[in-house]
């Protein structure tokens, strides 16, 4: 039997960074407005772990479909609704994958794709993240919004594990429970110390250990920090010289959780050479570390993403967009939108998987109807399933409304012309600045579609996006 | 092959509420004024109405489903009365509903009301409507001139006219209907107002300002409609009488929103009902033979492509149609005479009949101010929807 590799590994991040110069600005008064150094990534209104694991997964499927779907988040926005069946239909995965949620610890994705490499299974490892926080916290700061996926699989692929080691230990760096639900965090100095002394350096020298490895042939490191200077402080100890990739992340995009490991494999196999070897932890009432040798090379989906987006630099708008500023929005935001679980079961594959048809005179159609609507077609037609969402699109008509409901205006969307010949209205998303022209391509996001205030529900479907995002211009 | 409406159907009597933010009267008070009025103008009893058709397209603001608001506000006795909505297009399909009913002949005299409350709804513009539970789980839900609005990119580009040739023609589009609108006692908006008002207005739906919008009222308008041998056994003289010349409604089959070959600058729906109107109508030559418009302005841009769809500008120059003067009060073929849905607003379901009272009242004489000289025939045109997904419709008034 062919040992299990890596097979890839993808990151996403949102396009909005906010500039913590303006949180420091906007807080001075209070003294609760932290460092001011760097950015952190902040998903849109119609962003959630789900459709930021989609967006990652994305990156790191290939040809045949994997047996089993992890999805890996602390933040899930069902906490009794398959998070990787939603995965899978976005995916438009066979039904028969076998999916599973992880939670309640950041390291979990760490743990499911340890448990992938061991267990000779082609499972696709997604984790989102987009964590509550309190304004004036340093979550709310320091943490960042983003995904991260692994793919494994029999055969050589992008890395092969060499050593892993697991830890556990009940250690409070920060705690969420469902009733308060924001973080509760312990004094910095305590979590430092401790997750050196009592977590990563036992749980690193194990991994190397296992590895038949020192510290010294590590070149990449990914180790996720509880505290700032967390990895300095253990890397002496533990002989490692590698740069920390977690450090540039958190200051970069922040703290991406649950979703940090992965976005973090994912960069150092788009920084490495051949031969490289990796540390990779997962960290979170303990840790599993993995020592892996890079055997191919990264798609560049995380280095892509740490460097393009757009600034956020309202405070307000910070605020909107995680949750944490109650506009009331008026009598225009009242509208229903209940989800009816019938129509969700009967039509939710094809309206999460995106997936049209093509009908008997070859016109290709979303969503699919009894009668096509092909000029010359006379009756109800069978159709084969076509996905929409890597088909290229153009912009057939746009408008920037600024008089419906939306969380965070304006409302762009307007008709989208695909390349094989199907047409669909849709919402635009990651439009910074002037509404793209008619013509303009654009590429197909998940999203949330809408969300049902009432019954804190939410439905996903696709949404146009420009075709490539800005170069950041400001440094981190 | 079908013959047509042309001659068959004659309005007996028309009447119109005040548009306007009616919040001392109820959609009952609103089709009561309107039905008093038109009752009045037929100079017939009640009695003599054998079948009712109600236009409303917003129950949740208005008077619920069915027709039973209509019989219970009139109190009309053992007739049959049906409730009709097809979107903005919903005045027009309750006048159609009348016509084709005295055109077959089942009728001698029909009745046509259409009412809408919109300034229930606790706040301005229209209220947002689900589109159904399957289409929710992936259709925008985008405002109404967030729909209209994307004309004018798609029209851009295809005809090459600049930003600001076409913003400056659709602000020359609400001038004139605000210049008309000064003179209506019935309009909602009856104040002129300049274009760099206009031009300069915060956006709504880009790249319609707030003037490039309707306004948002509460009114009700009603026909009455019989034979025209009836109206003359009723004593009505041949130019006291306006005839339905032609009434056509084209639907979308959804071949804009799903199918390929539509470019997004125009509206097909409009242009197959006018090509059908016209032909019913006898008319062949609409840039001659139609004397005056109301079209559905519900946003300026839609009036603008309406103008080409219609036929009475060639294809990407209405803007510079419109800043000719060609469809002012004193233009060629004057439209919006009475300052149209951007001065009365659009409650819903009374707009085609409102549109069909100005022209009825033009070719009668009866217009006051806004009198024009030499009105034989005049069109109206609503247009239910969105540009992508549209009801479509198109009538012709003219004399007998």
């Amino acid at each position: 039997m062919a040992e299990t590799s890596l097979k890839s590994a993808a990151g996403y991040l949102p396009m909005l960074r906010f500039d913590r110069k303006v949180a420091r600005k906007e807080l001075r008064w209070s003294g609760l407005g932290g460092s001011g150094r760097g950015l952190r990534a902040v998903a849109g209104w119609d962003e959630d772990p789900v459709t930021m694991s989609v967006e990652a997964a994305r990156g790191v499927l290939g040809g045949d479909a994997p047996d089993a779907v992890v999805f890996a988040s602390t933040s899930a926005p069902f906490t009794d609704r398959s998070q990787a069946g939603i995965v899978v239909d976005a995916l438009h995965l066979p039904s028969g994958v076998m999916t599973q949620d992880v939670a309640n610890t950041r390291r979990a994705a760490v743990t499911a794709l340890l448990r992938a490499l061991r267990g000779g299974g082609t499972d696709l490892i997604a984790a989102g993240e987009k964590r509550a926080a309190a304004p004036g916290t340093g979550p709310h700061l320091n943490w960042g919004d983003g995904a991260g996926a692994a793919l494994t699989g029999p055969g050589p692929g992008v890395a092969r594990l060499l050593g892993a080691a697991s830890l556990h230990a009940d250690l409070l760096d920060v705690n969420t429970t469902a009733e308060r639900g924001t973080p509760y965090g312990a004094e910095d100095r305590f979590v430092r110390d401790e997750a050196v002394a009592q977590v990563y350096t036992p749980a690193i020298r194990a991994a190397l250990a296992d590895a038949g490895l020192d510290g010294a042939a590590i070149a990449l490191a990914v180790v996720p920090e509880p505290v700032a200077g967390t990895y300095r402080a253990l890397a002496r100890g533990c002989g490692l010289k590698a740069a920390n990739l977690c450090e540039e992340i958190a200051a970069q995009a922040g703290d991406l959780g649950a979703a940090m490991p992965l976005f973090g494999l994912a960069l150092a196999l788009d920084r490495a050479r051949f031969g490289d070897k990796i540390l990779l932890a997962g960290f979170g009432n303990g840790a599993d570390v993995l020592v892996l040798e890079v055997t191919g090379a990264g798609n560049g989906s995380a280095a892509q993403a740490l460097t393009q987006g757009a600034i956020l630099d309202s405070y307000t708008r910070f605020l909107n967009l995680t949750g944490t500023l109650g506009l009331d929005w008026g009598p225009r935001a009242e509208v229903n939108q209940k989800v009816s679980a019938s129509t969700l079961l009967r039509h939710g594959r094809d309206m999460h998987g995106f997936v049209g048809g093509r009908d008997r005179g070859g016109n290709v159609q979303f969503p699919k109807t009894p009668i096509p609507v092909r000029p010359d077609a006379t009756g109800p037609e069978e159709y084969d399933d076509v996905v929409l969402r890597d088909v290229p699109g153009t912009v057939a008509s746009i408008t920037a409304d600024r008089l419906n409901f939306t969380p965070d205006p304006p409302f762009h969307f307007g008709l989208v012309q695909f390349e094989n010949g199907a047409r669909v209205v849709m919402e635009h998303c990651d439009v910074e600045g002037p509404a793209p022209e008619v013509g303009a391509p654009v590429r197909m996001r998940f999203r949330i579609k809408a969300i049902d205030r009432q019954r804190r529900f939410r439905s996903y479907f696709w949404k146009a996006a420009p075709i490539a995002r800005p170069e950041l211009t400001q440094e981190a | 092959m079908a013959s047509g409406i042309k001659d068959k159907a004659v309005i007996l009597g028309m009447g119109c509420t005040e548009f306007g933010e009616r919040w001392d009267m109820s959609s009952d008070d609103l089709m009561v004024e309107a039905f008093t009025e038109a009752l009045a103008d037929a100079g017939i009893e009640k009695d003599r109405i054998g079948a009712a058709w109600l236009g409303s397209a917003l129950d949740d603001v208005n008077v619920g489903n069915s027709a039973i608001p209509l019989a219970t506000a009139l109190r009309l006795q053992g007739i049959p009365v049906t409730r009709v909505e097809n979107m903005c297009a919903t005045g027009t399909e309750a006048l159609r509903g009348a016509v084709y009913a005295v055109a077959s002949g089942a009728v001698d005299i029909a009745l046509a009301l259409g009412v809408e409350k919109l300034k229930d709804s606790g706040f301005g513009g229209l209220p947002i409507r689900t589109k159904g539970s399957v289409n929710d789980l992936w259709m925008p839900y985008g405002s109404a001139p967030g729909t209209f609005a994307q004309l004018a990119g798609a029209y851009r580009a295809k005809h090459g006219v600049s930003a600001e040739d076409l913003k400056r023609g659709m602000a020359h589009v609400s001038w004139k209907s605000h210049q008309n609108g000064a003179l209506s006692p019935k309009a909602h908006l009856r104040k002129a107002v300049d274009m760099d008002t206009i031009l300069n207005a915060p956006l709504i739906a880009d790249p319609l300002g707030l003037f490039d919008c309707c306004g948002v009222s509460d009114g009700a308008a009603c026909a009455i409609i019989t034979t025209p041998e009836i109206a003359r056994s009723l004593g009505r003289a041949r130019d006291e009488t306006v005839a339905v010349k032609a009434l056509q409604v084209c639907t979308s089959h959804g071949w804009e929103s799903q199918y390929g070959a539509w470019d997004g600058s125009y509206v097909p729906g409009t242009r197959t009902a006018a090509a059908k109107a016209y032909a019913e109508a006898g008319i062949a030559d609409p840039r001659a033979d139609i004397h005056m418009t109301e079209v559905h302005d519900c946003f300026s841009v839609t009036e603008l492509v309406t103008m080409e769809d219609l036929g009475l500008s060639d294809a990407g120059r209405g803007a510079f149609d419109y800043l000719d003067g060609r469809y002012d009060r004193d233009g060629a073929i004057p439209a919006q005479v009475d300052g149209g849905l951007k001065c009365f607003g659009h409650p819903v379901g009374a707009s085609g009949l409102r549109m069909a009272y100005e022209v009825h009242s033009q070719l009668l004489g009866r217009a006051g101010q806004r009198q024009l000289r030499n009105v034989d025939a005049g069109l109206t045109h609503n247009l239910g929807g969105q540009p992508s997904n549209a009801v479509a419709a198109v009538s012709i008034f003219g004399r007998l």
